[in-house]
C-alpha cells in the first residue's frame, strides 16, 4: 500500500521534470516546479505516517513536510512569479535545442542513470535501484534544463529541480535523513534563491532583459 | 459491445457535466448526447450533389470500425464474447480504417475547410501512433505474455491484477492518457465543441454532413474514447478486474472509468488548445514516456 503510493509518486515526479523540459513559458515553469514539490512533501508525507504507524512514535520527517509545502510550494513559487512579473516580459524562443530534441536527450538521459545505478554495487534491493534511478534522472534532468535555457529564471527553475531531485535520492533511500541535514539543505536553498533572485533584477535592470546571452558583452 | 455502445454516450456528458462544475456552472444534463443523437436521427440528410458514394459511405464505415474495435476489447472478463483470439494491434487498425474512410470524406465535397480538417486529422494519427503502439508493444512484450492477442494478455492481467501500480503501468498509463486525448479529438490537441476555423479539426471534417450521418459519426466517436478508456482501465489498472460476479465487476469498471473521465475532464479545464505546430512537442512527451516505459519493461524484473 505505502509502497504503491510511493511509486506512484516517484514516477509522477519524473513525469513532471519531463513536463518542466516540454514547456515553453515561464509561468509554466513555475507552475510545473510548485507540482513537482507538491508531489515531493506527500512523499515525506506518506514516509512519515509510516514510519509513525510503524514504530508508534513522533516522527521528524512530518516537519520536512511543513517545511517543503511552505517554502518549496507556497513561498519560492509565489517568489518567482512575483520576479518574473517584474521584469520585462517578451516573447523571445527560450530554449538552445528544440523541444522535441531535448525530450529524446532527457530519455537518454535516463537510461545513461539506469546504466550508472546498475553498475552501483552494493544496492541489493531492487525497488531503491528503482527510485534512485528516477531521482538521479532528476537531477540530470534539472542540469540538462539549466544548460538549455537562455533566460536567467529557466535557470533558477533547473536548480531548484535539481534539489528536488537529491532530496527525493535522500527520502527514498535513507526514510528521512537526520533533521539537520535537512534544515541545512533548506537554508543552503533559501539563500541561493534569494542570491539568484537578486541578481536577475541585477542583469535586468543592466541589460533590459534577463537574456543571458546578453551577458557576453561584459567584456573589460 | 452492446455495453460499450449504450453507455459510451454517458461519458461524454459526464466531461461536460465536470467541466461546467469546475467553471461553477449548472451544465447541460449528463444525458445530453444521448438526446441529441436521438434528435439528429429524427433529422432529414442533407447532401451534396457533387459527392461520391464514399460521402454516403464513410459514416456507416466510421460508426461499424469502432463498434468491431469494441467487440476486440472485452468489458468484464466474464463477458469476453468473441474477443477470444483478437489482436490489440487489430482495434490500432480498425480505428486507422474509420479514419481513413472519414478522411477521403472530408476531401469528397471538395469544400475548404474539409480537406483541411482531414489533413490536421492524418496528421494528428501519424503523430501519436508511434505512442499507441509502442504502449501495445509494451503490453505484449511482458515475457510471461509475449503476444499481443487479447485473450492471453486478460489471462495475464487477471492472474496478477494485486500488481496494479507497477512502474510500467504508471508510465504506460501516462502516455496512454495522452493518446487517448489525441485520438478522441480532446482540448489540449483538438475542441470538440467551438467551430471555429483555426481550432477545428475533427469537425472540419465533418461539417458537411447532416442528421443521421452526423448521428453516427459522432456515436462512432464516443465508442472511440470509450473503448481508449476501457483499454487504460482494464489493461494498464486492472484492479478488481479479477472479480467474481458479473455485477461487481461490471461497478468496479464504471468506478474506473468515471476516475479516468474526471481525470481528462480536469485536464481539460487546466489547458488551452496547442497550436497545431505545438503538436510534435505533445506527441513526442507521449512517445518518450512510452519508450521508458517500454525499457522499463527489460530492466526490471
Amino acid at each position: 500500500m505505502y509502497n504503491n503510493a510511493l511509486n506512484l509518486l516517484a514516477i509522477l515526479i519524473l513525469i513532471s521534470s519531463f513536463r518542466l523540459v516540454a514547456n515553453k513559458r515561464q509561468n509554466g515553469y513555475i507552475t510545473t516546479f510548485r507540482l513537482q514539490s507538491l508531489l515531493l512533501a506527500l512523499i515525506s508525507l506518506i514516509i512519515s505516517v509510516k514510519s509513525m504507524v510503524e514504530t508508534k512514535k513522533f516522527d521528524e520527517v512530518i516537519i520536512i513536510f511543513v517545511l517543503i509545502v511552505v517554502f518549496k510550494v507556497i513561498v519560492i513559487p509565489m517568489a518567482l512569479r512575483k520576479t518574473s512579473d517584474k521584469v520585462e516580459y517578451k516573447v523571445e524562443k527560450d530554449f538552445f535545442i528544440n523541444i522535441p530534441i531535448s525530450m529524446l536527450l532527457c530519455c537518454g538521459l535516463v537510461v545513461l542513470c539506469w546504466y550508472v545505478v546498475h553498475h552501483v554495487e552494493g544496492i541489493t534491493n531492487p525497488t531503491t535501484e528503482n527510485y534512485l534511478v528516477y531521482s538521479l534522472s532528476v537531477v540530470m534532468i534539472g542540469l540538462f534544463f539549466m544548460i538549455s535555457r537562455k533566460k536567467a529564471l529557466g535557470q533558477i527553475i533547473g536548480f531548484l529541480v535539481i534539489e528536488n531531485g537529491l532530496f527525493l535520492a535522500a527520502m527514498m533511500t535513507t526514510d528521512g535523513m537526520p533533521m539537520i541535514v535537512e534544515l541545512g539543505l533548506f537554508f543552503d536553498l533559501l539563500t541561493a534563491f534569494l542570491i539568484m533572485g537578486i541578481f536577475v533584477f541585477k542583469i535586468n535592470s543592466t541589460f533590459d532583459s534577463i537574456d543571458v546571452n546578453k551577458l557576453k558583452h561584459l567584456k573589460g | 459491445m452492446f455495453f460499450i455502445l449504450l453507455i459510451s454516450p454517458l461519458f461524454t456528458g459526464v466531461i461536460r457535466k465536470i467541466k461546467s462544475k469546475i467553471q461553477h456552472k449548472i451544465g447541460a444534463s449528463v444525458f445530453q448526447p444521448y438526446y441529441d443523437l436521438i434528435k439528429l436521427l429524427k433529422k432529414d440528410l442533407v447532401v451534396s450533389n457533387t459527392s461520391s458514394w464514399i460521402y454516403n459511405v464513410a459514416p456507416y464505415v466510421y460508426f461499424i470500425t469502432s463498434l468491431a474495435a469494441a467487440m476486440c476489447l472485452p468489458v468484464v472478463y466474464q463477458l469476453r464474447g468473441f474477443s477470444l483470439y483478437t489482436d490489440l494491434l487489430v482495434i490500432v487498425y480498425f480505428f486507422v480504417a474509420g479514419r481513413i474512410f472519414m478522411a477521403l470524406a472530408g476531401l469528397d465535397t471538395g469544400s475548404t475547410f474539409g480537406g483541411m480538417g482531414s489533413s490536421r486529422e492524418l496528421l494528428i494519427s501519424a503523430l501519436v501512433e508511434p505512442a499507441l503502439f509502442l504502449i501495445i508493444i509494451t503490453v505484449g512484450a511482458n515475457p510471461e505474455i509475449a503476444s499481443t492477442s487479447v485473450f492471453s494478455i486478460y489471462d495475464y492481467v487477471v492472474e496478477n491484477s494485486s500488481n496494479t501500480f507497477s512502474t510500467i503501468n504508471i508510465l504506460l498509463f501516462a502516455a496512454m492518457l495522452m493518446v487517448m486525448i489525441a485520438e478522441s479529438s480532446r482540448i489540449p490537441v483538438d475542441d470538440p465543441s467551438t467551430h471555429l476555423e483555426l481550432t477545428m479539426v475533427h469537425e472540419a471534417m465533418t461539417l458537411e454532413y447532416s442528421g443521421r450521418h452526423l448521428a453516427f459519426i459522432e456515436m462512432g466517436t464516443y465508442i472511440k474514447q470509450l473503448v481508449f478508456m476501457t483499454f487504460m482501465a482494464n489493461i494498464l489498472i486492472p484492479l478488481g478486474l479479477n472479480a467474481e460476479s458479473l455485477i461487481v465487476g461490471l461497478g468496479i469498471y464504471l468506478l474506473k472509468i468515471v476516475v479516468i473521465t474526471i481525470l481528462v475532464g480536469v485536464i481539460e479545464i487546466n489547458t488551452v488548445k496547442f497550436r497545431l505546430f505545438s503538436l510534435p512537442n505533445y506527441a513526442v512527451i507521449a512517445l518518450i514516456i512510452a519508450v521508458l516505459g517500454f525499457l522499463t519493461r527489460f530492466v526490471l524484473r
